[in-house]
């Protein structure tokens, strides 16, 4: 990339929203950005500049969102509902292995039980890395529309926890952490989303250069 | 694609945004024409989703500029109206005229 001189940098965050969600010509839609940001920061400032690009990167990601999903509503939904039954099998996954394990060498954790609270908070690590794997697996699966996949995903857990949550609210009392760590699944799998659309964008762009 | 296809109110819009900026339509002047023509904020996301979609008809047809500093070194992509485009232009024009003829818009129903 060139830069002359006055340059000003655009949004970071908000260009590379845009280009996460962008599924084709995210070169023409940035440089077309860019040279109307250019025009604007030196025309009526950077402020109002750096207001106007969020704006535009907000309305485009949602746009993008929206008709990525209404071109193609039942592979995004398919992958989305694989993605659900995934992650079923795989939150399992990290208590079955705890399971055979304490059992296994039952005397070896009664009297090591620091080493087996580890392994239990480990175990909160491993939950988190399956939900970005189901991320993974669901991007790859939805190509050109990772994001849109994975947010799809994201979306139904959100519901069925914000569902959790108002039936916990009128039967109990809700405890903040349970809720950090609920909401803590949809985040990871929207992480794998970023990372299998991040990869492909670095792909694409290595062969173009190629 | 039948003979009988007709544009949607953005497409239509978009059609003729090209058709008046001729060959010095892209991104940018597109977006910026209907914004002072319609007086209403457009995202550059919507305009090239909708390029894409004639792109695909058969209405327009699109090449690569030169990278310009300006830009970031990243290349502007130039559209024109295909004779396709034009057609449905005018058949689109041609149905909202039938269905607005005998009608007094402003002083039946405002």
């Amino acid at each position: 990339m060139t830069s002359p001189a006055g340059f000003v940098r655009p949004p970071r965050i908000a260009a590379w929203l845009v280009k996460l969600f962008a599924s084709t010509e995210e070169e023409s839609i940035l440089g077309d950005l860019l040279e109307e940001y250019s025009d604007f920061a030196s025309k009526v400032g950077v402020a109002f500049a750096r207001r106007w690009y969020w704006r535009q990167a907000v309305k485009t990601v949602a746009h993008f969102v929206r008709s990525g999903f209404c071109a193609a509503p039942w592979s995004t939904s398919i992958a989305a509902i694989g993605g659900f039954l995934l992650l079923r099998f795989v939150s399992g996954l990290p208590d079955k292995v705890l399971s055979a394990v304490t059992d296994r060498y039952l005397a070896f954790w009664s009297t090591h039980f620091e080493a087996y609270t580890w392994m239990l908070n480990g175990m909160l690590i491993e939950h988190l890395i399956g939900s970005m794997f189901v991320g993974c697996v669901v991007a790859l699966a939805a190509k050109g529309r990772e994001m849109i996949a994975t947010m799809t995903l994201a979306l139904i857990l959100c519901t069925l926890m914000g569902t959790a949550v108002v039936w916990v609210a009128t039967h109990g009392r809700i405890e903040v952490a349970w809720m950090l760590w609920s909401s803590a699944d949809p985040f990871a799998i929207v992480m794998g989303g970023v990372i299998v659309r991040t990869r492909r964008l670095a792909a694409t762009t290595w062969l173009s250069k190629a | 694609m039948s003979d009988r296809d007709y544009l949607g109110e953005f497409e239509h819009i978009i059609v003729l945004a090209l058709l008046r900026l001729e060959d010095r339509a892209y991104g940018v002047t597109v977006r910026q024409e209907i914004e002072i023509r319609t007086k209403r904020e457009v995202s550059i996301g919507a305009v090239y989703a909708t390029l894409d979609r004639l792109e695909t008809k058969g209405y327009v047809k699109s090449h690569r500029g030169d990278p310009t500093p300006q830009r970031g070194g990243r290349s502007k992509r130039f559209f024109r109206v295909t004779a396709k485009g034009v057609a449905a232009v005018n058949r689109t024009h041609h149905v909202l005229q039938s269905m607005t003829e005998g009608l007094d818009l402003i002083r039946s129903y405002s």
